[in-house]
């Protein structure tokens, strides 16, 4: 079974029982068979995939995702929450478009803050860089015995593959680590380590002529086992080799080649990896990829703040300024949604010239997809120490991105381990961000 | 203890056994209706290991049963419906008991099956299989070719695919037993330890590092040694569950270091891992679909709760060092304490308490939790093993592992049987094999009892087991199509079709580039790990200086090539090879996968063809992907195999007609000989302007490659 044909079969109930049993045949992990035969029982009890939450504002607006990771703790008082008095961090307070207060460190993002919604209130208990990442890269906290997937494989399960050739889900800058969780392998997003190199291997190193002599002499030689044997995983096998003749031939290679933007485009995204990452996560979105996340390092930020600030704080800022200008520009904004989140926020108190992990308020920053323009949700306390309104876990983040890419929010799903779960984790989508 | 009327009417078949603990729950299987008795007797194990007795107890009652063990006064017994009998050996007359401690000096005293047992034990499963089927109206598949077996075996066995002159000397072979011959050659081959290697690092989560970075080389180093010696399972994970100290002191430590810092689910793991046992969800509730409640979690965690992993006074003494003296390198610093701050210790005081938001009425959250072992059924209770004294908080863990490994364990060996299964098969006879808590979910309830009995009986020796499986006509059958596993259980007609793991491409391409070079080319770095040791009691300036010298002395070498890549690291790579060498191709460092970084960097060929990340056990993959394809077609692996370099290349070159070098490299390949067909069409491609290189990369490329049959 193709990866090809499962937008169009999760669709039909009716094609969907056989469809994920074939499809459970094809990644014979056979850990899935169970969970596999068990979603499909209930696919075809009548609305049971309905989302409880479509009738809400906001819902599947967002057709495209582009998931910014910003690693090592975003200070969230000297970035998109200032504060005045102790907490003070040494950039300065400007009005910013949208109404909206911002740092000085984010001069660029201040002039697009009329496209954003900043939610002040996040709060998380975890205060360790890798467990915070990987409860705000998957909503859910981290465990020993189970892997949770990413959004885009969330995504994939419930409408399907996103592009007949290109994958659903990309990772930029960051290698892939396990973003199917539960799901099949399939739903894992393919890792571009580094932008400036795109896909590898598309190209075959010998000449045209050569690739077809092979190509030709490889369809007689398989006719035999290829051909013959009926099982569905050689069947599977087909179907990918199918796949990348024709991705090897297909114009959407394009969407991982830079080289094919503007050399003015290229220059207004700057030449750091943060910048070239955002620019291909446009391009993919733009050619039907449905979720990107680009990581950007370099937010631990103990010692120096104000130096760091300039330097990693001022690269983020030009870079996301650029994006969400050019996807508006293009627009694609309003049918994609970016998200910066951080794993974490930092201490109000100066220690050394830097501040200290501080999970229990930060902040997050979405545009597009539906969010409303110059918004501001939620608030910390005076010191920026604790929420003060409307606090948001990670997991109600999840649900609020999963409800605007149209996934069914607080829906049961059981995984091959049997065990009940829920995109976001069981939490609520913040429908009020919405316009 | 129950009454001895009551075991020997058990015995007799009057009466069902105390019911399993969920059988209650779940439907009977429609599959399995019944299984029919051999009509004569068959030559099985115990005919030749004389432990088919007929049991005579002093009351003269008798029973027909195979001799199972004896620990301490209770001895285990199996009728012939595959049904277990625990009961104190003294009801039995004083010949019998007498019968039953010569079977275990007779077991102790054989280290390897005989051929004869090992064709009977197979012939059991055969019988076993037969029984299944017939009574299902099926058929077991016709015997697969030699080139399949062959092809097959070298794949298990020794975790790659022959070389053209294995394939030849096999299938040119006339003599009757070659079948046996090749599946003793192969799995006292080096090849098979390190193909058990990458089976077990996945189920086992060997990764080169845990925690934030610290490294894990010993333990990887100790677990090639206890496969190259062929130690026991149930030895081996006696030795993991009770090491002590640090990784420099004992390489076993490495399995519970991994969850150092989250041990409830390092209890979580371990019992998927050795019992098939699924309580993660019991971790924080009640199991939703399984009889485990959360205080059944908490008992077992408690034998775990007198157990540290990390000694935080050590690096709160290195951390003071490094602030007296700024000019130590950070770096080596954090691996100085990483290294010698993680041990496994036990206190005197177990530890664990029910957690804040504990809910259930059964006990108060915050009270301190009483250790006890989990059953599966009722009776489980009375067995001697259950007899644990956790009056010791430091003796916890070794009470827990004795009853872990013991063979009268109720799901230790069988697991590890279903597992092995699972390997040669494509499938257990218990899907999944996580989750084995109700065996009569079984395919077939009397094979996994026969083949934990032969694991019982192979006192956990995995190359027994596997030796006995390999000679089965079951496994030498012809593979079948991946079942539809929705509406039937698969009744084992034979091995499944599957893709090769991700380890067994690779060590596949390695063996057509290199020959089987690489299985003499052996990765070992705990060695330059252990020169980080401090020496006990002595968290000092100096000796923290003295161990950075140490390490810089034995890295120093390869400080240049070693460095990190994205994923696993690969510190003392370079000079980690002890004799042969891997050799360098396209960027590639041909080594069998078992000789590279655990797992292999994210970027690498073996974690794009499903490698697991070790993260979870079972992390493994075999699902197609188009990158995959495109590394093939494209990639680093496409130039290695249409090299001229390339062993398959150069041996058909040697070849006098392009007939005898198209054969060559289909041996190369496909373990097999072209047909006319094929013969004809490739000799013909050799004219029309392919060359030899050409005709490796396309054999590389058909499915026929990618799967084993």
């Amino acid at each position: 079974m193709s990866i090809l044909h499962t937008a169009s079969l999760l669709r039909h109930p009716a094609d969907r029982r056989s469809f994920l049993e074939k499809c459970a045949k094809v990644s014979f992990g056979l850990s899935v068979l169970p969970f596999f035969t068990r979603i499909a029982e209930a696919a075809e009890t009548p609305g049971a995939v309905k989302a409880p939450n479509a009738g809400l504002p906001g819902f599947g607006k967002a057709k495209r995702v582009i998931f910014l990771q910003l690693n090592g703790g975003m200070s969230h008082i000297d970035t998109f929450d200032p504060k005045t008095g102790a907490s003070k961090g040494p950039g300065s307070i400007v009005s910013a478009k949208g109404d909206m207060q911002l740092t000085s460190y984010l001069p660029e993002t201040a002039k697009v803050s009329d496209k954003i919604t900043v939610i002040r209130s996040m709060t998380a208990k975890v205060g360790v860089h890798a467990s915070a990442a990987y409860l705000m890269r998957t909503g859910f906290e981290q465990r020993g015995s189970v892997q949770h997937p990413t959004l885009g494989a969330w995504a994939q399960h419930f409408l399907g593959t996103s592009h007949k050739t290109l994958p659903s889900s990309v990772t930029v800058n960051r290698t892939a680590n396990h973003g199917n969780g539960w799901f099949p392998a399939a739903y894992s997003p393919l890792p571009i380590l580094n932008p400036t190199d795109g896909l590898l291997d598309t190209k075959s190193p010998v000449s045209e002529e050569t690739v077809a002599k092979r190509t030709g002499l490889l369809a007689q030689l398989d006719a035999g086992f290829g051909g013959k044997v009926a099982d569905e995983s050689v069947k599977a096998y087909n179907e990918f080799y199918e796949a990348t003749f024709q991705l090897m031939q297909s114009r959407d290679l394009k969407a991982f080649d830079l080289a094919a933007e503007t050399a003015e485009t290229k220059a207004r995204y700057g030449k750091s990896k943060f910048g070239q990452g955002c620019l291909l996560a446009r391009r993919l979105v733009e050619n039907g990829v449905r979720f990107v996340e680009v990581a950007h390092g370099g937010w631990d930020m103990h010692a120096t703040l104000d130096d760091r600030m300039e330097e990693v704080g001022g690269d983020f800022d030009r870079v996301y300024a650029a994006l969400l200008q050019d996807l508006d520009s293009r627009g694609l904004l309003d049918s994609t949604l970016v998200v910066v989140a951080s794993e974490f926020g930092r201490k109000p108190t100066f220690e050394g010239g830097g501040r200290g992990h501080h999970p229990l308020v930060f902040s997050t920053v979405l545009a597009g997809g539906g969010v409303k323009r110059g918004f501001v949700f939620g608030a910390s306390d005076e010191k920026g120490y604790a929420p003060a309104a409307n606090g948001v876990s990670p997991g109600s983040l999840h649900a609020t991105i999963a409800h605007a890419a149209g996934l069914p929010v607080q829906t049961d799903i059981i995984t091959p381990a049997g065990r009940p779960m829920q995109v976001g984790n069981k939490a609520a989508p913040q429908t009020a961000i919405f316009a | 203890m129950r009454p001895l009327a009551l075991i020997f009417g058990l015995c007799l078949g009057l009466t069902a056994l105390a019911a399993p603990k969920k059988e209650a729950k779940k439907a009977a299987m429609p599959v399995i209706k019944a299984v029919v008795a051999p009509a004569a007797p068959v030559a099985s194990l115990a005919d030749i290991t004389p432990i088919w007795h007929e049991w005579t107890d002093k009351e003269g009652r008798k029973i027909n049963a195979r001799f199972c063990g004896l620990t301490g006064d209770f001895i285990t017994l199996q009728t012939r419906d595959g049904r277990n009998y625990h009961f104190k050996i003294d009801i039995l007359t004083p010949e019998d008991v007498a019968f039953a401690k010569s079977c275990v000096e007779l077991a102790r005293r054989t280290n390897s099956f005989s051929p004869a047992v090992i064709a009977s034990a197979a012939a059991d499963i055969d019988r076993l299989v037969g029984a299944v089927l017939a009574a299902n109206k099926q058929q077991p598949n016709a015997l697969a070719t030699d080139a399949q077996f062959l092809r097959r075996l070298y794949l298990d066995a020794a975790g790659r695919i022959p070389t053209a002159q294995e394939a030849e000397a096999f299938l040119g072979s006339t003599a009757p037993d070659k079948r046996a011959k090749l599946i003793d050659e192969v799995v006292f081959s080096s090849g098979y330890s390190m193909q058990m290697f990458n089976w077990m690092a996945d189920l086992l989560r060997v990764k080169d590092t845990f925690a934030k970075g610290v490294p894990a080389f010993t333990f990887e180093d100790w677990l090639k040694t206890r496969l190259a010696a062929n130690a026991p399972w149930d030895k081996m994970v006696f030795e993991m569950m009770t090491a002590d100290g640090r990784l420099s002191d004992n390489g076993a430590a490495g399995f519970m270091l991994f969850d150092a810092e989250m041990p409830l689910d390092g209890v979580s793991n371990l019992m998927t891992t050795f019992l098939g046992t699924n309580m993660a969800c019991a971790q924080c509730h009640d199991h939703p679909l399984a009889d485990w409640t959360q205080r059944d979690f908490y008992q077992m965690a408690a034998f775990f709760g007198a157990t540290d992993g990390k000694d935080e006074a050590i690096l709160g003494a290195i951390n003071k060092i490094a602030k007296a003296d700024s000019t130590l390198p950070k770096g080596s610093l954090k691996k100085i304490a990483d290294m010698n701050a993680y041990r496994l210790d036990d206190a005197n005081k177990q530890k664990l308490t029910f957690p804040k938001d504990y809910k259930y009425s059964d006990a108060k959250a915050g009270d301190p939790v009483l250790p006890e072992l989990i059953a599966w059924s009722k009776a489980d209770k009375s067995l001697p093993i259950y007899k644990v004294s956790t009056k010791q908080p430091e003796q916890l863990r070794d009470e827990f592992a004795r009853w872990l490994t013991s063979p009268q364990n109720p799901r230790f060996a069988a697991n590890i049987a279903n597992r092995i299964w699972k390997k040669a098969f494509g499938l257990g006879v218990i899907e999944p094999v996580n989750d084995i808590d109700d065996l009569a979910q079984a395919s077939s309830p009397e094979l996994m009892s026969h083949l934990t009995f032969v694991m019982k009986a192979a006192k956990f020796d995995l190359r027994e087991v596997q030796r006995v499986i390999y000679n089965s006509k079951t496994y030498q059958a012809a593979a079948s199509d991946t079942p539809d596993l929705g509406t039937d259980k698969y009744l084992f007609n034979g091995p499944l079709v599957r893709r090769l793991s991700a380890e067994q491409v690779w060590d596949s391409l390695v063996v057509t580039a290199l020959g089987n070079y690489a299985d003499n080319v052996h990765l070992r770095r705990g060695e330059d790990m252990k020169s980080m040791a401090l020496p006990p009691g002595k968290v000092t300036l100096a000796e923290v200086k003295n161990a950075i010298d140490r390490s810089r002395k034995a890295l120093g070498a390869k400080g240049a090539g070693g460095g990190k890549s994205s994923g696993g690291s690969t510190i003392g790579l370079a000079t980690g090879y002890d004799g042969a060498k891997p050799v360098n191709r396209f960027s590639l460092m041909l080594a069998r996968a078992s000789e590279l970084p655990q797992p292999s960097s994210e970027s690498h060929f073996l974690r794009l063809w499903g490698q697991g990340d070790r993260l979870l056990a079972d992390s493994a993959t075999n699902d197609g992907s188009v990158p995959q394809v495109l590394q093939m077609m494209n990639g680093a692996v496409a130039k290695l195999v249409a090299d001229v370099r390339s062993d398959a290349v150069m041996q058909a070159a040697k070849a006098a007609t392009p007939e005898k070098q198209v054969t060559s490299l289909y041996l190369s390949y496909l373990s097999r000989k072209p047909n006319s067909r094929e013969l004809g069409a490739a000799s013909q491609s050799l004219q029309d302007g392919l060359a030899l290189t050409d005709l490796a990369w396309v054999l590389a490329n058909t499915r026929e490659f990618l799967f084993v049959q």
